[in-house]
């Protein structure tokens, strides 16, 4: 017997199982929807506070302010061995004048300051941004310690204390994410197990007629197999559908809070790999349930 | 056992069973050193009173029990030395008709009967041609579409014979083959089963219908209290 009709047969026997037992496949399904919608709820409350964060970093910038009347040759020399630091993602050149402009702008309240002045008291300088992986205490440090050493750059300024409690902030929200994650993939693998072997358990007459024919374990397991692994795709679409639907509702509410406490900010919801992954989750725990619960019936048997 | 295995002890048999004892509990036997021997093509009944060990027997032969003491060697296989992917492989060679029948509830009659072709690897466009040649001969194929519980006892009974027979095994095991048919049925599956005896296929059919055994019976094996009482041409 070919691959493709092997194949063809243990399709033909898991829509046999599927039909013969809705209720139990219904329940694995729904089962599996459920978890993924607590373990994509909660993906979702992750990636929109790491996407929330991640506007903060890219505020995160390393000055190096100029000496005066820094030469345009040895300007360009600066920039480009400061582009080359490692961590760094982009350099950009202000001017005194820019600088000026910019204070007017951010501190209306103190431009006069700037005000009968004969000479602008602001020096030019380099901003230098770090690539999003880098936005840590250290790694400014690090750029902080190279940009000093190049010819050209009077002063060194970051103005971002905050950076450190920004970095364990990220790294709390990764890890309490994975962690979470975790303990909901082990449940949901645990409760898809245990519901898959309920199916098993109902069929265990056909399992022990198949034996006794001579069916492989292959044959016997392929059915099953395939049974939980569409039952967790099917559950994924659905966990899928209910983290739409709950999102669509909760969102503008949502949206309106964070909008009040950090300025306009629009949650998003799960990117189309996102979706493809959730749904993916469901077939792969379907899948394992299954063989897991297949492994148990086997070392019950033997 | 004075009669036991006379002039069946020659060296190309397909089951061999070396002074087999099952026992379940301690001091007791369902079997006691049972020895004989099956050559290819040979139709041979076992009789005995109920709870002399004929499903014993039956079940130590294609290994879904392992003896207590003694050797079995089914189909050149010693069946207590079957690795996992050993006692399927064996069982694909060995056609049982059940007792109970076993039938897949939640599968065609049809499909009932392709099982035992699938799991030896018969291509589809095969497999359907010889069901249904296998369903005429029992008479079922008006009912390959059915579900087995909608099928009479005695149609059952044809379907699990079917199953057995279909992948032309080189042994048959038929426990009470006929217990649920009426006589002119009985008479065709004999022949059925006769037939594929007489096609190479070694036959081991349990029974209590001396009326069968007077027919068709060249050799029987009688068990009495798990050993072997008679071993030879049926008595006239």
């Amino acid at each position: 017997m070919s691959a493709s009709a092997r194949l063809r047969s243990a399709f033909a026997n898991t829509l046999a199982g599927l039909r013969g037992s809705p209720v139990t496949s219904a329940i694995a399904a729904a089962t599996i929807g459920v978890c993924l919608l607590l373990t994509g709820a909660f993906g979702l409350l992750v990636a929109n506070m790491e996407a929330i964060l991640a506007r903060f970093g890219e505020e995160l910038h390393v000055v190096a302010y100029l000496e005066p009347e820094l030469e345009q040759a040895r300007l360009d020399a600066l920039m480009e061995r400061a582009l080359a630091q490692p961590g760094v993602e982009t350099v950009e050149y202000v001017s005194a004048e820019e600088a000026a402009d910019r204070f007017r702008a951010t501190q209306p309240e103190r431009a006069v300051l700037l005000e009968g002045l004969e000479e602008n008291p602001l020096p030019a300088s380099v901003e230098l941004r770090l690539a999003a992986d880098q936005r840590s205490g250290s790694a400014v440090r690090a750029v902080t310690e190279s940009l000093r050493a190049l010819p050209g750059v009077a002063e060194i300024g970051t103005g971002n204390e905050w950076i450190e409690g920004y970095a364990q902030a990220v790294a709390l929200i990764r890890s309490v994410g994975l962690a979470i994650g975790a303990v909901l993939a082990l449940a949901t693998l645990l409760i898809v197990a245990n519901t898959i072997r309920l199916s098993i358990y109902a069929r265990r007459d056909e399992i022990d007629i198949l034996r006794l024919v001579g069916a492989s374990r292959t044959y016997v397991a392929a059915p099953f197999l395939l049974e939980g692994l569409i039952e967790g795709l099917a559950g994924g679409a659905m966990g899928l559908v209910l983290l739409w639907s709950a999102w669509s509702g909760l969102a503008p509410m949502l949206s309106g809070g964070l909008t009040l406490l950090i300025g306009d900010t629009t949650p998003q919801f799960l990117s189309l790999g996102g979706c493809a992954w959730l749904v993916g989750a469901g077939a792969l725990l379907g899948l394992a349930g299954s063989a897991a619960a297949l492994l148990q019936s086997r070392e019950r048997s033997q | 056992m004075s009669e036991a295995s006379a002039g069946h002890a020659s060296g190309g048999g397909l089951v061999r069973l070396f002074h087999v004892t099952k026992s379940y509990l301690p001091g007791t036997h369902a079997l006691r050193d049972v020895s004989l021997e099956l050559a290819k093509g040979e139709f041979v009944f076992l009789t005995g009173p109920s709870g002399a060990g004929k499903s014993t027997l039956m079940r130590l032969m294609f290994g879904a029990e392992q003896p207590s003491e003694g050797q079995i060697l089914v189909l050149g296989r010693n069946v207590a030395r079957l690795g996992p992917a050993g006692l399927p492989a064996l069982r694909r060679r060995i056609g049982v008709v059940f007792q109970d029948f076993k039938l897949l509830t939640r599968r065609t009659v049809e499909d009932n009967v392709g099982v035992a072709l699938d799991v030896i690897g018969v291509p589809p466009r095969d497999r359907k041609a010889r069901v249904f040649a296998m369903l005429k001969r029992v008479g079922l194929h008006h009912r390959r579409h059915h579900l087995p519980l909608t099928l009479s006892g005695g149609e059952q009974q044809r379907l699990a014979i079917a199953r057995a027979l279909v992948g032309e095994p080189e042994l048959l095991l038929a426990d009470e083959p006929t217990g649920n048919l009426d006589p002119q049925l009985t008479l065709e599956i004999m022949d059925l089963i006769a037939d594929a005896a007489a096609r190479g296929t070694a036959v081991f059919v349990a029974t209590h219908d001396h009326a069968l055994v007077s027919r068709y019976a060249k050799r029987l094996v009688r068990l009495e209290g798990g050993g072997i009482a008679h071993d030879g041409a049926p008595p006239r």
